[in-house]
C-alpha cells in the first residue's frame, strides 16, 4: 500500500523497545524478587528461583501472617462489588426504562461523584466512622467502597440497559408478565454478560482502593491487602524484599486476569467517554 | 414511548395468557406492587447509600473546615465554630503553597505531557500495519496500569533505590549514584512512575479516537502527497482533538487524586525538603501526622471545588463538541 519508509520504519521500532524496557523493568524486578531467596533492589537474577518467599507470607508481621491481608481483601472486595452491583442494577433499570424529572440531574450527579478522588471523602468519613462507631469494622469499609463504586457502576449498567431493546421486555408483557416480571425474566437473563462484566471491574476497583481503608481500618487483622503492603513496609527498619515482593504478586494476580479477561468490555467503555 | 407500553398492558388487562413467561404468578403479585410509581423505589437502595457515604461526607467536611477540631485532644471533642480562619491558615501555609506548586507541575509533567505524549505515540503505532510487537507493548503498558497503586508504588521505590534498575542503567553511562533516586529527586522520580502507571488510559482513549476516522481520509491525504508530519498535523488531529480534551481532562482529575504511589514510594512528607508533597500527601500529612484535620478537611474543600470545575469542563466539552 505504502512504499516502506525504513528510516521511520527503524524509529518506530526503536521507540517501541525503549518504551517496552522502561514499562517492563518494574514488573520484571517484581516478579524476579520475588522469586529470588536473597532478593535485594537490585535487579538481578536469582541464583536459585525459590518459593521460600511466598512460604514466608505464612509467618506472622506483628501477630498477623500477611495471607490474612489478601483473604481480608477478598472479604471486603467481594462484598463491596455485590453491594454496588446489587443496587446499580436496580436503579439503572429505572433510569433507563422511564422518564422522570430530574434524571438528567441524577445521572449528572453521578458523573460528577464517580470522577471525585477518593480522599475528599475518606478524610469527613473517619471523622464521621468515629462517632458511628464503624473505625475498624468491615460494615464500615464495605458500605463506603461500595457507596464510592456505585455510580460508575450504576452509569455502566444503566448505558447497558438501554442498549438492550425495549421490544423483549414488551413482547413478555402481551405474553402476560408484569413489567416488573419482564425485567426479572428477559432483561436481566439478557444483560448477565454485562452484569458480570460489571461486578468484575468493581471487585477490581475495591481490591485497589487504598487511602479509605487506610484510614479507617487501624487493626492489622483487618488490613486489606494494599493496607497490609504499606504497613509490612513502613513498620520495620530492613525490608525484605524478597517477602514483599511475592506478596506483591501474590495480591496483584487476580487484578491483572481480570482486567485482561474484560479488557474488550473496558475498552469499548473508554471510548463511550468521548462520544456519547 | 412511555405511552405506548402503558396500552399494551391495557390490551393485555385480561390475564388469559397461558404463555410460560406467566405461569410463576407468586412474583408478579409482589411485583404489581412495582407497577407505576412504586418503581421509584428501585432508585433508594442506591440514593441512601450514596446519599449517606458520599454526598453527606462532602457537605459534613465544609462544616468540619469551619470549626477548630482536632484529630486528638480537647478540640477533637468539643470544638468551636471559627468562620473562614481555617482557609486563612490554609492559604499562609507555606506547605501548602508548595503543594500546590507542587500538584500543578506534577499535573503537567506526568499527565499532559508524559502520559497524553506517550499515550498518542502508542496509538499511533498500534494503528499501523506491519510493525511486529505493538501487542505486547501495549499488554504491558495495559497491565502496568490495572496493578494497585500501593504496589506499583513499592516496585518503584525499588527500582529507584541507590542499587535499584536505573542506578544501574545510569552507572552503564557512567554515572554514579551514590543515594537513592527517591531521596535525591523525589519530584521527578513520582512523575517517572506516573508516566509509568497512568499512560495506559490516554493509549486507549486515542486508540479509541482513531479507529473512528475512516480509512479513507488516511488514503485521501496519501493520494495527495501529504507527508507523514502533514498527515498527523492537519488531517489526524484536527479529528481527535475532543478525545484530547476529553483525556486532558479526566488525566488531569485522576492525577490530581493520586495518592497510593507517591504516599508508598515518598511517604506523607513527599520527600526530601516536600519536594513530591502533591496536594493528596498534604491532607493525609495534616490530618494524620500533625492531628489538624479543620485544615485538612479546608485543603480537601478547596481541591473538591478545583475538580468539580474541571469535571463541568468534561460535562460543557462533552455536550459542545460535535463528533468529528
Amino acid at each position: 500500500m505504502v512504499e516502506k519508509n525504513y528510516a521511520l520504519t527503524a524509529v518506530i521500532y526503536i521507540f517501541l523497545a525503549v518504551v517496552f524496557a522502561f514499562f517492563i523493568g518494574p514488573i520484571l524486578w517484581l516478579i524476579l524478587s520475588a522469586f529470588n531467596p536473597n532478593a535485594s533492589p537490585a535487579f538481578t537474577l536469582p541464583s536459585h528461583f525459590s518459593l521460600v518467599n511466598f512460604k514466608k507470607l505464612l509467618v506472622p508481621v506483628g501477630n498477623v501472617i500477611p495471607l490474612q491481608w489478601i483473604l481480608n481483601s477478598l472479604i471486603i472486595s467481594l462484598a463491596s462489588a455485590s453491594i454496588a452491583t446489587g443496587v446499580s442494577i436496580l436503579s439503572a433499570y429505572v433510569f433507563a426504562r422511564y422518564t422522570f424529572k430530574g434524571q438528567g440531574a441524577m445521572l449528572t450527579t453521578f458523573v460528577i461523584l464517580r470522577l471525585v478522588p477518593p480522599i475528599v471523602i475518606a478524610l469527613p468519613i473517619m471523622i464521621l466512622y468515629k462517632w458511628w462507631h464503624l473505625i475498624d469494622t468491615y460494615t464500615g469499609v464495605i458500605l463506603v467502597l461500595s457507596a464510592l463504586i456505585l455510580p460508575f457502576a450504576l452509569l455502566v449498567a444503566e448505558s447497558f440497559f438501554r442498549s438492550l431493546p425495549v421490544e423483549y421486555e414488551e413482547a413478555a408483557m402481551v405474553d402476560g408478565c408484569s413489567r416488573f416480571g419482564a425485567f426479572l425474566r428477559i432483561t436481566l437473563h439478557l444483560a448477565i454478560p454485562g452484569i458480570t462484566t460489571i461486578w468484575l471491574l468493581s471487585f477490581v476497583t475495591a481490591w485497589s482502593q487504598f487511602v479509605i481503608p487506610l484510614m479507617i481500618l487501624r487493626n492489622p487483622a483487618l488490613m486489606p491487602g494494599t493496607v497490609g503492603l504499606s504497613y509490612f513496609f513502613g513498620e520495620y527498619g530492613r525490608v525484605d524484599f524478597g517477602r514483599l515482593s511475592a506478596f506483591s504478586v501474590l495480591f496483584s494476580l487476580p487484578v491483572v486476569i481480570i482486567f485482561l479477561a474484560v479488557q474488550r468490555y473496558l475498552r469499548r467503555g473508554i471510548a463511550g467517554l468521548v462520544s456519547r | 414511548m412511555e405511552r405506548g407500553r402503558e396500552k399494551t398492558k391495557v390490551f393485555d388487562g385480561s390475564n388469559t395468557s397461558t404463555g410460560r413467561l406467566a405461569s410463576s404468578s407468586f412474583l408478579d403479585t409482589l411485583a404489581s406492587f412495582f407497577e407505576g410509581r412504586g418503581a421509584f423505589l428501585f432508585l433508594v437502595p442506591a440514593l441512601i447509600l450514596i446519599g449517606i457515604f458520599v454526598v453527606f461526607p462532602v457537605v459534613w467536611d465544609v462544616y468540619v473546615s469551619l470549626t477548630n477540631a482536632s484529630l486528638v485532644g480537647p478540640s477533637a471533642r468539643h470544638y468551636s465554630f471559627v468562620g473562614f480562619y481555617n482557609y486563612v491558615r490554609l492559604f499562609r501555609d507555606f506547605l501548602f503553597i508548595n503543594s500546590l506548586k507542587v500538584s500543578f507541575a506534577f499535573t503537567v509533567l506526568s499527565a499532559l505531557i508524559g502520559q497524553a505524549f506517550l499515550g498518542l505515540a502508542l496509538a499511533m503505532i498500534s494503528r499501523m500495519e506491519g510493525i511486529r510487537g505493538k501487542m505486547i507493548v501495549t499488554t504491558i503498558v495495559f497491565i502496568a496500569w490495572v496493578i494497585p497503586g500501593v504496589v506499583s508504588g513499592y516496585a518503584w521505590s525499588a527500582v529507584t533505590a541507590q542499587q535499584g534498575l536505573i542506578a544501574s542503567i545510569l552507572s552503564l553511562f557512567g554515572y554514579k549514584v551514590k543515594y537513592a533516586l527517591y531521596f535525591t529527586h523525589p519530584f521527578w522520580v513520582i512523575v517517572i512512575a506516573n508516566i509509568w502507571r497512568g499512560t495506559a488510559f490516554s493509549m486507549i482513549l486515542f486508540t479509541a479516537a482513531l479507529e473512528g476516522i475512516p480509512r479513507y481520509i488516511y488514503e485521501a491525504a496519501e493520494v495527495d502527497g501529504a507527508t507523514p508530519w502533514q498527515r498527523f498535523r492537519h488531517v489526524i488531529l484536527p479529528l481527535i482533538s475532543q478525545a484530547i480534551l476529553v483525556d486532558f481532562i479526566l488525566i488531569t482529575i485522576w492525577t490530581f487524586g493520586v495518592f497510593a504511589l507517591p504516599y508508598m514510594i515518598l511517604g506523607p512528607g513527599g520527600g526530601r525538603g516536600n519536594a513530591g508533597q502533591i496536594w493528596t500527601l498534604y491532607i493525609y500529612f495534616k490530618a494524620i501526622d500533625n492531628f489538624d484535620i479543620a485544615l485538612a478537611a479546608a485543603a480537601s474543600n478547596v481541591m473538591f471545588v478545583i475538580v468539580l470545575a474541571l469535571i463541568i469542563a468534561y460535562l460543557w466539552s462533552m455536550k459542545h463538541f460535535r463528533r468529528w
